[in-house]
């Protein structure tokens, strides 16, 4: 107990309380720009959380994160553009909500289940970290490749378009990955000589591109959408007890769904919204209303990815081993502060892992407040003269993806993929398959290879390990399903016409 | 820009066979049974496949057609009925542009220049005012630079305007 | 530095009888008068990016002018380096960088190498451990090596990418017990903690890579530390012994970084940093932290830092041909 109270002092010490607050507007600005992802929010807190105390440096990295995931929404709410790639799966889902004049419903949405998903992941934290830890320690590549595997056919569920163009947009995307060096065989692919295409493409500039710039080059060509009636914005908070009361089910799922991809190292908020969105899809009792404006779609995936954001950090604490790109950073940071990663950290530094635990509380608690006031203040940009806002996006989309990088070339590479997204858009093409193939494409690949060399070739431990046959019985369960489906209601007719 | 189904189609044949036939150039790697070959020739073949599929119209009756939301309450106007806008065509690569523009100039001008006229032209290709378009480069290139190189700290070349901060 | 002898280093330098060299000094004694950038070839948050950052940290201090640390990464660490190498050489460019310029231009993915920069100081340096699972049958070098001969192809090993440092440290150990690469299949993967996370899981038998990447694991009980690839045991882990102790082979290899500026720096401007380098390299704050995440702090001059790398480049070139990882020139 009086560790607890220990963290507690920690916790409240004014330092803390102030990086607190100001890492949370922090995360909130950032995450709502386009172009700007929570994980640069993390990368460049790093220089910052230099010069301060070490809870306060920690302090700063998960309440920034919590906050970017959630701001993230708020662009791809109000402009179809999404601040993150874990917003990506459900960005149409929310702007659709905006036009049909319920933007305050979305963004609370968007608010009310991703405070309510972090606060379930870090109770999974703080409950089940070991539990948790051994499963994701129990996770080899023979596992992982079914469930990149089964991230991937998540694009053909999620698109509302020809199930062929979403299989050739995210096709498209894995060629992409392909792209540059950092492949299995450490071979340069498709790099003709460049040493700006050795690295690859990345995720942030090709989604940037695709969703930002494809955006404002559309408004070029269309005249300017009447503008949403002026009238008192409603309440943010109203309505979001009675959908927590209609929908337990998708939120739950999103909760557990969230915690398991978060725990394992490798796949992370991304990956959790987008397996998430099509679960709700999938089970949903009316399918056909996702993409109109719906919200069971957001509400499964906004918890979701919150949650996977506090269960990340499992695999990071106890064993050093990121979840995700943010933990990534996070983990620098850890060792930069003494707090070493460990089982020590739980034993000897037991009053930090507390203050750790209260802060991600305390995070997830002030997004509500925080968030509410972000948000009155981003729909100002709904009743604002597009020709005031697009320029900015377009000066913001240059400077948020040259800083992932300090590089010209990622302003090149989200020039390129404004043209690519605009035309896939204009053409049927779901642009959100492309970038779940970029997210992905390394994943399947790097996995599949080296499971077959530790097999020397053989394919049977894909099946033979326990969890790998669980993941590919699902697989091809998915697979199957709908071809079974589609034959099952095939065959009366067959039959009626045989008689 | 709508392209007809099947020459978008035949794109994607011809580039999902340029990706396989490119793969299949890459030398295998000692120590492992499936090279750096194996996955371009995998996906090329797919894009292939796909093309076609896309060209002789399978899958198309999935589709819906293009709707933008034009009222308040939601209703939904086809695609391409709207107003036309003077210049489409040719505005619609202007954002494209002007970041090619400013990945090439803006170690030499600086940021601020640079920017400016990036704000300035989307803005009038938008159908703004002169005076919009002046306002707005005079404010926001200064805006992102206060918090990208001061908070941030990214290294915004100063070119021929640096910042006083 | 007391007057005196300042005015012998400049009758020294006029001793030479080149004019030019007569004005640098001069410069040097003012340096800087402006901000310095610090690239750091790879992203925030990693080990590079941490050394970098207390390096320029303390050096802002000493200089009393700010270093800013940037990160250009992309192209696997080739934009970063050449971004160093080709800054301007005046000393307000300077870079860290790191094992992997001696290994990039024989896998032919650019033409820098070690001697395109004017290098400064080398400051750290990482060898690699030989790690099992704690649930391994092996509970020393021996019984492994005796292993890996008996049954050449069975064991594999994991730590980093194909043709990564890790992945040329086991082929330099293999080779070094004369065993061909094939002996020990290489698993790629994208980085130590994912490979460290496949040892625990059964995926694989061996991860080569630095002990403070696998200290927590180490300190989780999951994984065994067997033996360093050094000439010295490392004092945080004095229970692991070196390759020579454990099996008799002398062989070290190790990740380092260093300090360097493009190339023609002029010399007083890089003394002037060496001095406050070694400065650093000493002072308390820096090895603490050092120790703190498990980092080796090692130390070389310019000179013997030029030296460093071009053994080390060497070496890289012997062992990427066996591995047949370098390109046919």
């Amino acid at each position: 107990m009086s560790t607890f109270i220990e963290a507690w002092q920690m916790v409240l010490a004014p330092d803390v309380l102030i990086a607190i607050l100001l890492s949370a507007i922090y995360g909130l600005v950032v995450g709502s720009l386009p172009g700007l992802s929570a994980t640069m929010a993390t990368a460049l807190l790093v220089p910052v959380t230099f010069y301060l105390s070490p809870i306060a440096a920690i302090a700063t990295i998960i309440t920034a994160s919590a906050m970017a995931i959630f701001s993230g929404d708020i662009p791809g709410c109000l402009l179809r553009i999404p601040g993150t790639p874990a917003s990506a799966a459900y960005t149409d889902e929310a702007y659709a909500m905006t036009r049909k004049g319920q933007p305050e419903l979305a963004l609370g949405i968007c608010l009310w289940f991703s405070a309510l998903g972090g606060v379930f992941g870090t109770l999974s934290l703080i409950i089940m970290a070991p539990l948790l830890a051994e499963f994701a320690l129990s996770f080899s590549t023979f596992e992982y490749f079914w469930l990149a595997f089964l991230g991937l056919m998540c694009a053909t569920v999620v698109a509302r378009s020809s199930p062929v163009k979403a299989i050739a947009a995210m096709l498209l995307g894995l060629l992409i990955a392909c792209v540059g060096i950092e492949n299995p065989a450490g071979t340069p692919r498709f790099t003709f000589g460049s040493t700006d295409l050795l690295g690859g493409i990345e995720v942030i500039p090709a989604l940037v591109g695709c969703f930002a710039v494809a955006e404002v080059m559309r408004a070029m060509s269309v005249p300017e959408p009447p503008q949403l009636e002026r009238r008192k914005f409603g309440s943010i908070l109203a309505g979001q007890w009675k959908l927590t009361k209609e929908y337990p089910k998708q939120q739950a799922r999103g909760n557990i769904v969230g915690i398991i991809i978060g725990v394992l190292p490798g796949a992370g908020a991304d990956m959790a919204a987008w397996v998430s969105y099509a679960m709700a899809k999938r089970f949903s009792k009316t399918p056909e209303k996702f993409g109109t404006g719906h919200p069971e779609g957001l509400i499964e995936a906004g918890a979701s990815n919150n949650a996977s954001l506090a269960s990340g950090w499992v695999p990071s604490l106890l064993f050093g081993i990121p979840g995700d790109t943010i933990t990534a950073i996070a983990i620098g940071v850890l060792y930069m502060k003494g707090l070493n990663p460990g089982p020590t950290l739980f034993t000897e530094k037991a009053s930090s892992m507390y203050a750790l635990y209260i802060i991600f509380m305390l995070g997830n608690i002030i997004m509500i407040p925080l968030g509410i006031i972000m948000i009155r203040l981003a729909t100002f940009i709904l009743r604002a003269k597009r020709y005031m806002i697009m320029p900015v996006i377009v000066l913001l989309c240059a400077v948020g993806s040259f800083a992932t990088g300090n590089n010209l070339f990622l302003v090149i590479t989200v020039a390129a993929f404004g043209v690519v997204g605009y035309l896939m858009e204009k053409n049927g093409f779901p642009v959100a398959a492309l970038v779940l193939g970029i997210v992905m494409g390394s994943m399947v690949e790097q996995h599949f290879i080296t499971s077959l060399i530790k097999s020397d070739g053989s394919l049977l431990p894909f099946f033979a390990r326990p969890v790998s046959a669980v993941l590919a019985a699902i697989t091809i369960g998915l697979m199957v399903w709908p071809l079974a489906v589609w034959l099952y209601k095939k065959r009366p007719q067959g039959r009626a016409a045989a008689i | 820009m709508q392209i007809s189904n099947r020459l978008t189609g035949i794109g994607l044949a011809v580039l999902g066979a340029a990706a396989a036939y490119g793969g299949s150039l890459l030398p295998p790697v000692p120590g492992q049974q499936v090279g750096p070959n194996v996955f371009p020739m995998v996906i090329g073949i797919g894009l292939v496949l796909c093309g076609i599929a896309i060209a002789i119209g399978v899958g198309s009756s999935f589709e819906e057609p293009e709707q933008v939301v034009a009222a308040e309450d939601g209703s939904h106007v086809p695609a391409g009925q709207e107003a036309p806008v003077p210049h489409a065509a040719l505005k619609t690569v202007v954002p494209p542009l002007l970041l090619l523009f400013y990945a090439f100039t803006v170690d030499h001008l600086g940021f601020i220049p640079t920017a400016a006229v990036m704000v300035a032209a989307t803005c009038f290709a938008l159908g703004g005012t002169w005076r919009s378009a002046l306002i707005l480069a005079l404010c926001a290139p200064p805006a992102v630079h206060l918090v990208f190189a001061k908070l941030l700290r990214v290294p915004l070349p100063p070119g021929l305007l640096p910042m006083p901060w | 530095m007391t007057e005196l002898s300042r005015r012998h280093l400049m009758a020294g330098a006029a001793g030479l009888g080149l004019a030019s060299q007569l004005a640098s000094p001069a410069i040097a004694q003012t340096f800087p008068v402006r901000p310095i950038t610090l690239v750091v070839p790879w992203g925030a948050g990693g080990g590079t990016d941490a050394t970098a950052r207390i390096v320029g940290s303390i050096m802002e201090r000493e200089f009393g002018q700010p270093v800013n640390v940037v990160n250009r990464t992309g192209g696997s660490g080739v934009v970063g380096h050449s971004a160093i190498a080709t800054g301007a050489a005046d000393g307000y460019t300077i870079g860290m960088i790191t094992v992997e310029i001696t290994m990039m231009h024989w896998q032919g993915l650019t033409q820098l190498k070690h001697d395109s920069y004017t290098p400064l100081a080398l400051m750290n340096e990482d060898p690699p451990g030989v790690q099992v699972s704690a649930s391994s049958p092996y509970t020393d070098l021996k019984s492994l090596a005796d292993a890996i001969r008996a049954n050449p192809g069975r064991l594999k090993a994991s730590g980093t990418g194909q043709g990564g440092i890790w992945h040329l440290a086991l082929v330099g150990w293999l080779g070094a017990m004369g065993l061909p690469p094939s002996a020990v299949p290489w698993v790629p993967s994208n980085g130590a903690a994912p490979a460290m996370q496949d040892l625990a899981a059964g995926g694989i038998d061996i991860v080569t890579c630095s002990v403070p990447e696998a200290k927590a694991m180490l300190d989780a009980g999951r994984a065994r530390s067997l033996a360093i690839m050094a000439s010295a045991r490392n004092p945080q882990f004095p229970n692991v012994p070196t390759l020579k102790e454990a099996i008799g082979v002398d062989y070290s290899v190790g990740a380092w970084r260093g300090i360097a500026a493009p190339k023609n720096l002029p010399a007083p401007i890089a003394e002037r940093f060496t001095t406050v380098l070694k400065k650093i390299n000493e002072s308390k704050e820096f090895t603490d932290f050092m120790a703190a995440r498990g980092f080796g702090v090692k130390w070389a001059d310019g000179a013997g830092f030029a030296k460093f790398m071009a053994e080390g480049d060497a070496a890289m070139g012997v062992a990427m041909k066996a591995a047949g990882l370098a390109r046919q020139a």
